[in-house]
Protein backbone atom coordinates (compact mmCIF):
# COMPACT_ATOMS: atom_id res chain seq x y z
CA UNK A 1 0.00 0.00 0.00
CA UNK A 2 1.44 3.62 -0.60
CA UNK A 3 0.03 7.12 0.04
CA UNK A 4 -1.52 8.80 -2.73
CA UNK A 5 -0.25 11.89 -3.62
CA UNK A 6 -1.49 15.09 -4.91
CA UNK A 7 0.95 17.97 -6.12
CA UNK A 8 1.67 21.19 -3.68
CA UNK A 9 3.45 24.57 -4.93
CA UNK A 10 5.92 26.78 -2.81
CA UNK A 11 4.84 29.38 -5.54
CA UNK A 12 3.46 31.60 -3.26
CA UNK A 13 6.31 31.85 -1.28
CA UNK A 14 8.56 32.26 -4.32
CA UNK A 15 6.14 35.03 -5.95
CA UNK A 16 6.28 36.62 -2.46
CA UNK A 17 10.31 36.09 -2.88
CA UNK A 18 10.12 37.89 -6.14
CA UNK A 19 7.97 40.52 -5.64
CA UNK A 20 5.60 39.73 -7.96
CA UNK A 21 1.45 39.65 -7.67
CA UNK A 22 -0.61 36.91 -8.67
CA UNK A 23 -1.51 39.22 -11.66
CA UNK A 24 2.25 39.63 -12.88
CA UNK A 25 2.96 36.27 -12.38
CA UNK A 26 -0.03 35.19 -14.66
CA UNK A 27 0.95 38.00 -17.37
CA UNK A 28 4.66 36.58 -17.17
CA UNK A 29 3.64 32.79 -18.15
CA UNK A 30 0.47 33.61 -19.84
CA UNK A 31 -2.19 32.69 -18.21
CA UNK A 32 -4.90 34.13 -16.14
CA UNK A 33 -4.70 35.18 -12.40
CA UNK A 34 -7.27 32.69 -11.86
CA UNK A 35 -4.84 29.63 -12.78
CA UNK A 36 -2.08 31.17 -10.56
CA UNK A 37 -4.64 31.49 -7.60
CA UNK A 38 -5.82 27.81 -8.04
CA UNK A 39 -2.33 26.45 -8.34
CA UNK A 40 -1.41 28.24 -4.98
CA UNK A 41 -4.57 26.74 -3.95
CA UNK A 42 -2.82 23.34 -4.44
CA UNK A 43 -6.59 22.38 -5.96
CA UNK A 44 -4.80 21.85 -9.47
CA UNK A 45 -2.75 19.71 -10.74
CA UNK A 46 -0.97 21.80 -13.89
CA UNK A 47 0.03 20.81 -16.80
CA UNK A 48 4.16 20.50 -17.55
CA UNK A 49 3.93 23.25 -20.12
CA UNK A 50 2.71 25.73 -17.39
CA UNK A 51 5.31 24.24 -14.82
CA UNK A 52 8.37 25.22 -16.82
CA UNK A 53 7.20 28.39 -17.21
CA UNK A 54 6.69 29.06 -13.86
CA UNK A 55 10.25 27.83 -13.01
CA UNK A 56 11.49 30.26 -15.59
CA UNK A 57 10.23 32.73 -14.28
CA UNK A 58 11.58 32.13 -10.95
CA UNK A 59 15.19 31.52 -12.12
CA UNK A 60 14.99 28.23 -13.50
CA UNK A 61 14.35 26.51 -10.71
CA UNK A 62 13.98 22.88 -10.48
CA UNK A 63 10.56 22.05 -11.01
CA UNK A 64 11.28 19.43 -7.50
CA UNK A 65 12.01 23.01 -5.30
CA UNK A 66 8.70 24.43 -6.42
CA UNK A 67 6.09 21.44 -6.84
CA UNK A 68 6.21 18.63 -4.45
CA UNK A 69 3.93 15.65 -3.71
CA UNK A 70 2.51 15.37 -0.40
CA UNK A 71 -0.03 12.50 0.67
CA UNK A 72 -3.46 13.91 0.37
CA UNK A 73 -4.67 12.23 3.93
CA UNK A 74 -2.44 14.78 5.42
CA UNK A 75 -4.36 17.26 4.01
CA UNK A 76 -7.20 16.59 5.05
CA UNK A 77 -5.88 15.45 8.96
CA UNK A 78 -4.00 18.34 9.38
CA UNK A 79 -7.42 20.48 8.86
CA UNK A 80 -9.12 18.09 11.61
CA UNK A 81 -8.98 19.34 15.53
CA UNK A 82 -7.94 17.42 17.85
CA UNK A 83 -11.60 16.60 19.20
CA UNK A 84 -12.64 15.80 15.71
CA UNK A 85 -9.60 13.47 15.65
CA UNK A 86 -10.09 12.01 18.88
CA UNK A 87 -13.43 10.81 17.56
CA UNK A 88 -12.51 9.49 14.47
CA UNK A 89 -9.65 7.45 16.00
CA UNK A 90 -12.35 5.99 18.62
CA UNK A 91 -14.72 5.23 16.17
CA UNK A 92 -11.76 3.37 14.43
CA UNK A 93 -10.62 1.37 17.15
CA UNK A 94 -6.76 3.17 17.57
CA UNK A 95 -5.30 5.79 19.31
CA UNK A 96 -5.31 9.81 18.40
CA UNK A 97 -1.87 9.16 18.24
CA UNK A 98 -1.78 6.55 15.64
CA UNK A 99 -4.10 8.36 13.62
CA UNK A 100 -1.80 11.45 13.65
CA UNK A 101 1.40 9.61 12.70
CA UNK A 102 -0.19 8.82 8.92
CA UNK A 103 0.64 12.65 8.38
CA UNK A 104 4.38 11.40 9.09
CA UNK A 105 5.28 7.99 8.18
CA UNK A 106 6.18 6.97 4.49
CA UNK A 107 4.66 4.17 2.42
CA UNK A 108 7.22 1.29 4.28
CA UNK A 109 5.92 2.39 7.78
CA UNK A 110 2.42 3.00 6.31
CA UNK A 111 2.76 -0.74 5.44
CA UNK A 112 4.17 -2.38 8.54
CA UNK A 113 1.98 -0.51 10.89
CA UNK A 114 -1.25 -0.19 9.43
CA UNK A 115 -3.62 -2.90 8.01
CA UNK A 116 -5.70 -2.26 4.84
CA UNK A 117 -8.80 -2.93 7.11
CA UNK A 118 -7.93 0.20 9.74
CA UNK A 119 -7.13 2.29 6.40
CA UNK A 120 -10.80 1.40 4.93
CA UNK A 121 -12.32 2.41 7.96
CA UNK A 122 -9.83 5.66 8.60
CA UNK A 123 -10.98 6.57 5.17
CA UNK A 124 -14.66 5.83 5.89
CA UNK A 125 -14.74 8.31 8.75
CA UNK A 126 -12.82 11.04 6.71
CA UNK A 127 -15.57 11.16 4.39
CA UNK A 128 -13.37 9.60 1.83
CA UNK A 129 -12.73 6.30 0.42
CA UNK A 130 -9.66 3.99 0.17
CA UNK A 131 -8.72 4.38 -3.16
CA UNK A 132 -9.00 8.36 -2.81
CA UNK A 133 -5.95 8.13 -0.30
CA UNK A 134 -4.31 5.33 -0.58
CA UNK A 135 -3.06 3.07 -3.64
CA UNK A 136 -1.45 -0.22 -3.92
CA UNK B 1 -14.08 14.83 1.11
CA UNK B 2 -15.88 18.15 1.42
CA UNK B 3 -18.55 18.13 -1.87
CA UNK B 4 -17.75 21.81 -2.58
CA UNK B 5 -19.58 21.33 -5.66
CA UNK B 6 -20.92 24.91 -6.88
CA UNK B 7 -21.19 24.99 -10.47
CA UNK B 8 -18.93 27.11 -12.43
CA UNK B 9 -20.50 29.73 -14.69
CA UNK B 10 -18.20 30.77 -17.22
CA UNK B 11 -18.90 33.16 -20.07
CA UNK B 12 -16.67 34.12 -23.02
CA UNK B 13 -14.31 37.09 -23.79
CA UNK B 14 -14.67 40.01 -24.94
CA UNK B 15 -12.18 39.48 -27.60
CA UNK B 16 -15.24 37.18 -29.13
CA UNK B 17 -16.93 40.50 -29.92
CA UNK B 18 -14.03 42.32 -31.31
CA UNK B 19 -12.64 39.68 -33.68
CA UNK B 20 -16.58 38.58 -34.96
CA UNK B 21 -16.62 42.67 -35.65
CA UNK B 22 -13.41 42.27 -37.54
CA UNK B 23 -14.65 39.33 -39.56
CA UNK B 24 -17.41 41.42 -40.12
CA UNK B 25 -16.32 44.84 -40.92
CA UNK B 26 -13.74 43.08 -43.48
CA UNK B 27 -16.85 40.89 -45.24
CA UNK B 28 -18.44 44.23 -45.35
CA UNK B 29 -15.29 46.19 -46.70
CA UNK B 30 -14.83 43.75 -49.21
CA UNK B 31 -18.42 43.90 -50.12
CA UNK B 32 -18.36 47.22 -50.57
CA UNK B 33 -15.14 47.23 -52.73
CA UNK B 34 -16.56 45.27 -55.40
CA UNK B 35 -20.20 47.47 -55.46
CA UNK B 36 -17.84 50.39 -55.82
CA UNK B 37 -15.90 48.56 -58.39
CA UNK B 38 -18.94 47.29 -60.68
CA UNK B 39 -20.31 50.67 -60.18
CA UNK B 40 -17.37 52.13 -62.14
CA UNK B 41 -17.28 49.75 -64.59
CA UNK B 42 -20.93 49.92 -65.27
CA UNK B 43 -20.77 54.26 -65.63
CA UNK B 44 -17.79 53.56 -67.72
CA UNK B 45 -19.06 51.44 -69.98
CA UNK B 46 -22.15 53.07 -70.41
CA UNK B 47 -20.68 55.60 -72.26
CA UNK B 48 -19.62 58.48 -69.58
CA UNK B 49 -18.67 58.95 -66.20
CA UNK B 50 -21.12 60.75 -64.54
CA UNK B 51 -19.44 60.99 -60.92
CA UNK B 52 -22.61 62.58 -59.22
CA UNK B 53 -24.20 59.46 -60.43
CA UNK B 54 -21.09 57.22 -58.89
CA UNK B 55 -20.95 59.15 -56.00
CA UNK B 56 -24.98 58.54 -55.45
CA UNK B 57 -24.73 55.16 -56.34
CA UNK B 58 -22.14 54.42 -53.22
CA UNK B 59 -23.79 56.65 -50.92
CA UNK B 60 -27.12 54.13 -51.56
CA UNK B 61 -25.90 51.15 -51.77
CA UNK B 62 -22.48 51.11 -50.17
CA UNK B 63 -21.98 53.58 -47.23
CA UNK B 64 -25.80 54.10 -45.94
CA UNK B 65 -25.87 49.97 -45.67
CA UNK B 66 -22.81 49.95 -44.11
CA UNK B 67 -23.44 52.50 -41.74
CA UNK B 68 -26.90 50.41 -40.89
CA UNK B 69 -25.19 47.00 -40.84
CA UNK B 70 -22.17 47.80 -38.87
CA UNK B 71 -23.58 49.29 -36.10
CA UNK B 72 -26.44 46.46 -35.43
CA UNK B 73 -24.22 43.54 -35.67
CA UNK B 74 -21.54 45.23 -33.51
CA UNK B 75 -24.79 44.88 -31.58
CA UNK B 76 -25.47 41.71 -32.13
CA UNK B 77 -22.41 40.10 -31.32
CA UNK B 78 -22.19 42.14 -28.14
CA UNK B 79 -25.55 40.78 -26.83
CA UNK B 80 -24.39 37.17 -28.03
CA UNK B 81 -21.59 37.24 -26.18
CA UNK B 82 -23.54 38.50 -23.10
CA UNK B 83 -26.16 35.68 -23.77
CA UNK B 84 -23.55 33.54 -23.46
CA UNK B 85 -22.68 31.31 -20.59
CA UNK B 86 -21.72 27.77 -19.95
CA UNK B 87 -21.82 26.10 -16.37
CA UNK B 88 -19.82 23.14 -15.51
CA UNK B 89 -21.57 21.01 -13.42
CA UNK B 90 -20.50 17.73 -11.67
CA UNK B 91 -21.90 15.41 -14.31
CA UNK B 92 -22.55 17.68 -17.25
CA UNK B 93 -21.91 20.83 -19.04
CA UNK B 94 -24.34 23.18 -19.95
CA UNK B 95 -24.07 25.98 -22.33
CA UNK B 96 -26.59 28.89 -22.79
CA UNK B 97 -26.73 31.00 -26.07
CA UNK B 98 -28.68 32.82 -28.01
CA UNK B 99 -29.81 36.97 -28.81
CA UNK B 100 -32.89 35.85 -29.89
CA UNK B 101 -34.10 32.74 -29.71
CA UNK B 102 -32.35 31.33 -26.08
CA UNK B 103 -31.14 28.15 -26.36
CA UNK B 104 -29.62 25.66 -24.03
CA UNK B 105 -27.43 22.55 -24.46
CA UNK B 106 -27.32 20.09 -21.79
CA UNK B 107 -24.02 17.83 -22.42
CA UNK B 108 -23.45 14.80 -19.85
CA UNK B 109 -19.74 13.80 -19.97
CA UNK B 110 -20.07 10.50 -20.29
CA UNK B 111 -21.72 11.61 -23.88
CA UNK B 112 -18.53 13.35 -24.83
CA UNK B 113 -16.80 11.59 -27.94
CA UNK B 114 -14.63 14.45 -28.92
CA UNK B 115 -13.48 17.62 -28.19
CA UNK B 116 -12.44 19.95 -31.20
CA UNK B 117 -10.49 22.95 -30.27
CA UNK B 118 -9.91 25.30 -32.82
CA UNK B 119 -8.03 28.41 -33.49
CA UNK B 120 -8.51 29.97 -36.62
CA UNK B 121 -6.60 32.94 -38.52
CA UNK B 122 -9.08 35.53 -36.75
CA UNK B 123 -9.28 33.55 -33.42
CA UNK B 124 -5.05 33.70 -33.37
CA UNK B 125 -4.77 37.51 -33.55
CA UNK B 126 -7.29 37.60 -30.41
CA UNK B 127 -5.91 35.04 -28.72
CA UNK B 128 -8.97 33.22 -28.20
CA UNK B 129 -10.43 29.55 -28.71
CA UNK B 130 -13.28 27.38 -30.17
CA UNK B 131 -14.07 24.72 -28.51
CA UNK B 132 -16.51 21.97 -30.14
CA UNK B 133 -17.92 19.53 -28.33
CA UNK B 134 -19.41 16.53 -30.33
CA UNK B 135 -21.49 13.77 -28.76
CA UNK B 136 -22.78 10.60 -30.18
CA UNK B 137 -25.74 10.91 -32.81
CA UNK B 138 -27.74 13.42 -33.31
CA UNK B 139 -29.79 13.98 -30.41
CA UNK B 140 -31.71 17.31 -30.06
CA UNK B 141 -29.28 18.48 -26.87
CA UNK B 142 -29.85 21.76 -27.71
CA UNK B 143 -33.49 22.83 -27.76
CA UNK B 144 -34.51 25.12 -30.14
CA UNK B 145 -33.87 25.47 -33.66
CA UNK B 146 -30.28 25.45 -35.33
CA UNK B 147 -28.54 28.46 -35.06
CA UNK B 148 -25.72 29.46 -36.94
CA UNK B 149 -22.57 28.13 -36.19
CA UNK B 150 -23.81 24.68 -33.77
CA UNK B 151 -23.00 21.68 -35.61
CA UNK B 152 -21.45 19.52 -33.17
CA UNK B 153 -23.68 19.85 -29.58
CA UNK B 154 -21.55 22.14 -27.83
CA UNK B 155 -19.95 25.04 -29.17
CA UNK B 156 -18.21 27.63 -27.23
CA UNK B 157 -16.47 30.15 -29.28
CA UNK B 158 -13.88 33.53 -27.88
CA UNK B 159 -12.75 31.18 -25.05
CA UNK B 160 -9.48 33.16 -23.63
CA UNK B 161 -7.58 30.79 -21.09
CA UNK B 162 -8.43 27.32 -21.24
CA UNK B 163 -7.33 26.59 -17.27
CA UNK B 164 -10.09 27.79 -15.99
CA UNK B 165 -12.57 25.60 -17.86
CA UNK B 166 -9.71 22.77 -17.20
CA UNK B 167 -9.43 23.31 -13.06
CA UNK B 168 -12.55 23.48 -12.42
CA UNK B 169 -13.79 20.54 -14.79
CA UNK B 170 -11.60 18.89 -12.50
CA UNK B 171 -12.95 19.62 -9.66
CA UNK B 172 -15.75 18.95 -10.32
CA UNK B 173 -15.88 15.57 -11.71
CA UNK B 174 -12.25 14.32 -10.00
CA UNK B 175 -13.78 11.72 -7.88
CA UNK B 176 -16.69 10.24 -9.64
CA UNK B 177 -16.80 10.28 -13.39
CA UNK B 178 -15.44 7.71 -15.56
CA UNK B 179 -13.49 8.45 -18.61
CA UNK B 180 -15.41 9.51 -21.63
CA UNK B 181 -17.01 6.70 -23.22
CA UNK B 182 -15.74 6.50 -27.04
CA UNK B 183 -12.88 9.13 -26.29
CA UNK B 184 -9.80 7.21 -26.88
CA UNK B 185 -10.77 5.13 -23.88
CA UNK B 186 -7.33 3.76 -23.02
CA UNK B 187 -5.15 6.48 -22.93
CA UNK B 188 -7.27 8.24 -20.08
CA UNK B 189 -7.27 4.86 -17.57
CA UNK B 190 -6.35 4.76 -14.66
CA UNK B 191 -9.11 6.77 -13.19
CA UNK B 192 -6.68 8.60 -11.19
CA UNK B 193 -4.79 9.89 -14.09
CA UNK B 194 -7.75 9.87 -16.25
CA UNK B 195 -8.51 13.17 -15.77
CA UNK B 196 -5.05 14.72 -15.90
CA UNK B 197 -4.20 12.92 -19.48
CA UNK B 198 -7.73 14.16 -20.36
CA UNK B 199 -6.61 17.94 -19.74
CA UNK B 200 -3.64 17.26 -21.00
CA UNK B 201 -5.08 16.27 -24.44
CA UNK B 202 -7.20 18.74 -24.99
CA UNK B 203 -4.30 21.45 -23.60
CA UNK B 204 -1.84 19.75 -26.43
CA UNK B 205 -4.19 19.94 -28.98
CA UNK B 206 -4.23 23.74 -28.22
CA UNK B 207 -0.89 24.59 -28.19
CA UNK B 208 0.58 22.57 -31.29
CA UNK B 209 3.25 25.31 -31.13
CA UNK B 210 4.25 24.67 -27.64
CA UNK B 211 5.35 21.38 -27.40
CA UNK B 212 7.79 19.87 -25.45
CA UNK B 213 10.85 17.90 -26.02
CA UNK B 214 10.79 14.21 -24.55
CA UNK B 215 13.86 11.86 -24.24
CA UNK B 216 11.61 9.66 -22.41
CA UNK B 217 12.65 6.95 -24.71
CA UNK B 218 16.18 7.27 -24.88
CA UNK B 219 16.34 7.41 -21.36
CA UNK B 220 13.89 3.93 -21.55
CA UNK B 221 15.87 2.34 -23.39
CA UNK B 222 19.11 3.13 -21.22
CA UNK B 223 17.44 1.71 -18.36
CA UNK B 224 16.93 -1.08 -20.72
CA UNK B 225 13.33 -1.14 -20.03
CA UNK B 226 10.37 -1.60 -22.69
CA UNK B 227 7.61 0.72 -23.49
CA UNK B 228 4.88 -1.55 -22.30
CA UNK B 229 7.26 -2.52 -19.02
CA UNK B 230 7.24 1.39 -18.70
CA UNK B 231 3.65 1.78 -18.66
CA UNK B 232 3.18 -1.03 -16.59
CA UNK B 233 5.17 0.59 -13.67
CA UNK B 234 3.70 3.68 -14.24
CA UNK B 235 0.09 2.42 -14.01
CA UNK B 236 -0.69 3.65 -17.12
CA UNK B 237 -1.64 2.25 -20.57
CA UNK B 238 0.70 1.72 -22.89
CA UNK B 239 -1.16 3.87 -25.16
CA UNK B 240 -0.02 7.11 -23.13
CA UNK B 241 3.65 5.89 -22.51
CA UNK B 242 3.85 5.58 -27.06
CA UNK B 243 1.88 9.15 -27.52
CA UNK B 244 3.88 11.02 -25.12
CA UNK B 245 7.17 9.33 -26.69
CA UNK B 246 5.95 10.45 -30.31
CA UNK B 247 5.57 14.10 -28.56
CA UNK B 248 1.90 13.98 -29.45
CA UNK B 249 0.78 15.17 -26.00
CA UNK B 250 2.17 16.89 -22.97
CA UNK B 251 1.59 15.27 -19.80
CA UNK B 252 0.48 16.31 -16.41
CA UNK B 253 3.35 17.14 -13.79
CA UNK B 254 1.81 13.96 -11.43
CA UNK B 255 2.34 11.88 -14.60
CA UNK B 256 5.36 13.23 -15.10
CA UNK B 257 6.59 12.49 -11.84
CA UNK B 258 5.75 9.28 -11.74
CA UNK B 259 7.38 8.30 -15.14
CA UNK B 260 10.78 10.33 -13.34
CA UNK B 261 10.19 8.07 -10.77
CA UNK B 262 10.39 4.93 -12.61
CA UNK B 263 13.28 6.16 -14.53
CA UNK B 264 15.19 6.92 -11.60
CA UNK B 265 16.16 10.75 -13.49
CA UNK B 266 14.73 14.12 -13.10
CA UNK B 267 11.50 15.52 -14.85
CA UNK B 268 14.12 17.87 -16.70
CA UNK B 269 15.67 15.22 -18.36
CA UNK B 270 12.74 13.44 -19.49
CA UNK B 271 11.40 17.26 -20.79
CA UNK B 272 12.15 20.54 -22.56
CA UNK B 273 10.19 23.16 -23.34
CA UNK B 274 10.52 23.51 -26.97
Amino acid sequence: MKFKNKVKSHIKELREEYNLSQQELADKIGVSRQTIYYLEKGSYNPSLTISFKIAEVFDDKRLKEIFYQEPVIKDILKNKTLEELDRIASKVGITTQKLIQLTKIDDDQLNENYSEHELEKIAKNLDSEFDDLFEE
Amino acid sequence: MNKESEAFKGTISRDFVKKEALKNNLFLFVLAISLILTFIIYLVLSGEFNFDLFLLLTLVCVIIPYLIIAPISAWYFAAYKRSFSYIIQENNIVINHGVFTKMRATIPYKRIQNINIVCGVFDRMFKTYTVKIETAGHSAVSSGTKSRGIGPEGYIPGLKDPHIIENRIKEMIFKSSLPPEGLEENIFKPNELAFDNFISYILSKMREGELLQTSIKELRENADMSASQLAERVGVPLQTIQYLEEGRYNPSLVLAYKIAEVLDCTIEELFKLK
